[in-house]
């Protein structure tokens, strides 16, 4: 083990110190990704400027007063950007189509509410929200809840809503019996001294009282619910990044591919392959050194490249469980495949001619250089021979096509199935002698 | 130490090593000493199990064949060509090569330190091997070889392309590790270095052993006799003989003015032209 871990340190440290091959393996795709980031910016959601507005589908089934207030509250805020939808259906339609981030519903009994608070009657607002937005359904939660407080202000600040909210109480006390008389008492003192103070905005409860006190008396309800639903092939990018950071990738796994396949023809040519063989290590562990070396220069090219999005590009990424999948599962397939060249190439000239010659022609068709999700259809089945294109579709769908779990099944089987082939071709083909 | 047993191994239609049978003792130096193509590095990539013999044997004395881990520990080879990492440094190289064998913390930063100061490279140790000199190249390329302090040494061509000062470190190193105990096998076509340093020769041509013993022995056996060459006023005079002091006496008795008188020894170049009917090096 620490040998195989000294020969893939060895590897990772020849490839950054070998200016070529750690410019095509670390820089060019990090150029490639914000070059093309940056001249299709806008050309996709909300292009690099960050979360932006958060778009929303929003229903008005109350109608009243109070909700179409609270509607425009809805529109006023520079955060939203709100489209309106007759129904619940049509609303949840537009998160399921990604047109929105979410749909919001004010319930048929709002105004009702809004003109009964202190009678224990409770504003309450719903939200849909895209399970792959989590963090705007965070950002939703706020808003929504500020609004709705800023709503049941608005009912005591302005005399005659409060007037109107108070007797409307008095009348729903009346008739309540599961309201102790003393506690009746009590409220209908509170009431009145209320409105003699006519503007009553000093006897006005505060925030945090109007929230949370009153004897569980809760004033303001916002429930935030995600809407189950897969997006596979229907979601857009949410960004130009997101879209140039994959295509990113495929030239960065490529780099590493080509740098490493080389390297044990190199090796061979050099005679340091003889030094490593006549070593007490075994050829599985020098195969297993390459290999290692060329996974973590996957990994470590990915990574970059996935910071700078989410860094400086603000590229989101919905679930980085999904994420740590796609890049573990890439990196493992363009191993494997690094494995087959190193396996087939007796030459360091072969193996640079077999990577040109295909590998290069695989990354283009495979997303490296026109998105696969523009290519026609036929094209895109075509695509699927290589296995960039999956590594396109699997970091595509961690990034923006919202891939969950289960949509991971079917790219990820056939990475690790891209990746099991080469290392067994290439290992059985791989040779060992070499004259001194 | 190390036995070789008929080892035969063809390149197609070519026998590079045709029936070579040595057994080297331990602590010895043995020269492996033949002309271009003459099987030298093939029949040292056999006895390191780099490559497999077509018919024949190898055993490495108490640890097996040549592949078995404890033999790989033993042995320590210095390719003819350089195997080095041309973008690593010295150091590196030594630490990198050190790690494969097992070594680590402050036994393989002491093995480094020793063997850098073996090779005379220790103010250089920081510097990537690029940048190094043919020379420094070969010499370390030779540390690497050390580095596990192997009991076992395989050096093809040490002194292959290097400047006089390169080629005297080198020699001297080969003698230093011999006193140290170490067992040498030491291929080269100079028969100088064969003669200066090895306690016995194996004489290698067209994949053929053609005789082995010590440099002595193949002359006394193969040289033939020293050549006395008597120059006078009226011309030169060959003479062979098994005693040419006696030749040289005698012609200076005889008389006359001699104006010059030279004696060629018999050396490995007459063994191997006895042997061969060529030169060593053409
Ligand atoms: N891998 C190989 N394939 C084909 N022929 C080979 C191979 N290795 C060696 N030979 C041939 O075998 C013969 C012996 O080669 P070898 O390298 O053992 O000679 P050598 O004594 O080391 O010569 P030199 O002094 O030039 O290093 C040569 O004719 C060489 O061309
Ligand atoms: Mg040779």
């Amino acid at each position: 083990m620490n040998a195989i871990v000294a020969l893939a340190l060895k590897d990772l440290k020849l490839l950054l110190r070998d200016r070529a091959n750690a410019f095509f393996t670390f820089v060019f795709p990090l150029a490639l990704a914000v070059f093309f980031g940056y001249v299709f910016s806008g050309m996709y959601g909300s292009g690099g400027e960050g979360v932006g507005q958060l778009p929303i589908a929003v229903v008005d089934l109350s109608g009243g007063p109070e909700s179409r207030a609270f509607l425009a509250d809805l529109q006023a805020d520079a955060a939203l950007e709100v489209t309106l939808a007759a129904t619940q259906a049509e609303g949840e339609a537009l998160v399921k189509k990604k047109k929105v981030g979410a749909c919001v519903v004010i319930p048929e009994g709002f105004d009702e509410a809004a003109g009964a608070l202190f009678a224990g009657k409770t504003l309450e607002v719903r939200a849909y929200v895209d399970p792959t937005r989590g963090a705007e359904g965070g950002l939703l939660t706020g808003k929504l809840n500020e609004l709705a407080f800023r709503r049941m202000q608005g009912a005591f600040t302005d005399p005659a809503a409060m007037r109107k909210s108070l007797d409307n109480s008095r009348a729903a006390l009346d008739q309540s019996d599961a309201i102790d008389p003393a506690q009746k008492a009590l409220l209908f003192d509170m009431f009145d001294s209320i409105t003699k103070a006519q503007g009553g905005l000093a006897a006005a409860p505060d925030g945090a009282n109007a929230q949370g006190g009153f004897n569980g008396w809760k004033p303001i309800q916002v429930t935030v619910e995600k809407l189950e639903f897969t997006t596979a092939g229907r979601a857009m990018p949410t960004s130009s990044y997101a879209v140039s950071f994959p295509q990113g990738v495929v030239w960065g796994l490529l780099g590493c591919v080509m740098a490493f396949a080389v390297s044990l023809a190199g090796e061979r040519a050099a005679g340091t392959l003889l030094r490593l063989t006549v070593a007490p290590i075994g050829k599985g562990a020098i195969l297993a050194g390459k290999a290692l070396a060329c996974f973590l220069a996957c990994l470590l090219v990915q990574c970059l490249l996935l910071l700078l999005a989410i860094g400086p590009f603000k590229v989101r990424v919905p679930d980085w469980g999904v994420m740590l999948l796609v890049v573990v599962l890439t990196s493992f397939a363009f191993t494997g495949l690094m494995m087959l060249l190193a396996g087939l190439a007796r030459t360091e000239g072969a193996a640079q001619g077999l990577g040109r010659a295909v590998v290069l022609i695989l990354a283009m068709i495979g997303g490296g250089t026109i998105p696969l999700f523009i290519l026609p259809a036929g094209v895109q089945t075509f695509s699927k021979v290589s296995p960039f294109t999956w590594a396109t579709i699997s970091l595509e769908g961690a990034l923006w096509r919202g891939y969950a779990w289960p949509d991971m099944i079917l790219p990820g089987a056939v990475l690790l199935a891209f990746g099991l082939v080469g290392f067994v071709v290439g290992v059985s083909a791989m040779r060992w002698s070499s004259s001194t | 130490m190390l036995r070789l047993e008929n080892l035969v191994k063809t390149f197609g239609a070519l026998r590079a090593v045709d029936g070579v049978s040595i057994e080297i003792r331990p602590g010895e130096v043995f020269g492996l000493l033949g002309p271009n193509g003459a099987g030298k590095s093939t029949t040292l990539a056999m006895a390191v199990g780099l490559t497999a013999p077509d018919s024949g044997r190898v055993e490495i004395t108490g640890h097996g064949s040549p592949t078995s881990p404890s033999s790989r520990r033993v042995l320590g080879i210095a390719p003819q060509a350089l195997a080095l990492y041309h973008d690593l440094t010295a150091e590196e190289n030594l630490r990198f090569f050190g790690r494969l064998y097992g070594l680590r913390g402050s036994a393989l930063k002491g093995r480094v330190d020793t063997v850098l100061a073996m090779v005379g490279l220790g103010d250089r140790r920081r510097d990537r091997v690029k940048t190094y000199s043919g020379g420094m190249q070969r010499r370390l390329n030779l540390a690497a070889a050390l580095v596990h302090d192997p009991a076992l040494v395989l050096l093809d061509e040490p002194t292959a392309g290097v400047d006089p000062q390169s080629r005297n470190n080198i020699l001297d190193l080969v003698r230093l590790l011999a006193s140290q105990g170490r067992t040498i096998v030491y291929t080269t076509h100079y028969m100088e270095e064969a003669q200066k340093l090895c306690t016995r020769v194996g004489i290698i041509d067209k994949g053929r052993l053609l005789g082995v013993g010590t440099v002595d022995e193949l002359i006394a056996r193969h040289g033939g006799k020293a050549v006395v060459t008597i120059e006078r006023d009226d011309g030169a005079e060959r003479v062979e003989s098994d005693d040419p002091m006696v030749v040289v006496a005698k012609a200076a008795a005889a008389g006359g003015t001699l104006r010059g008188v030279r004696i060629d020894r018999p050396d490995l170049e007459s063994v191997f032209l006895a042997m061969t009917g060529r030169r060593l090096r053409d």
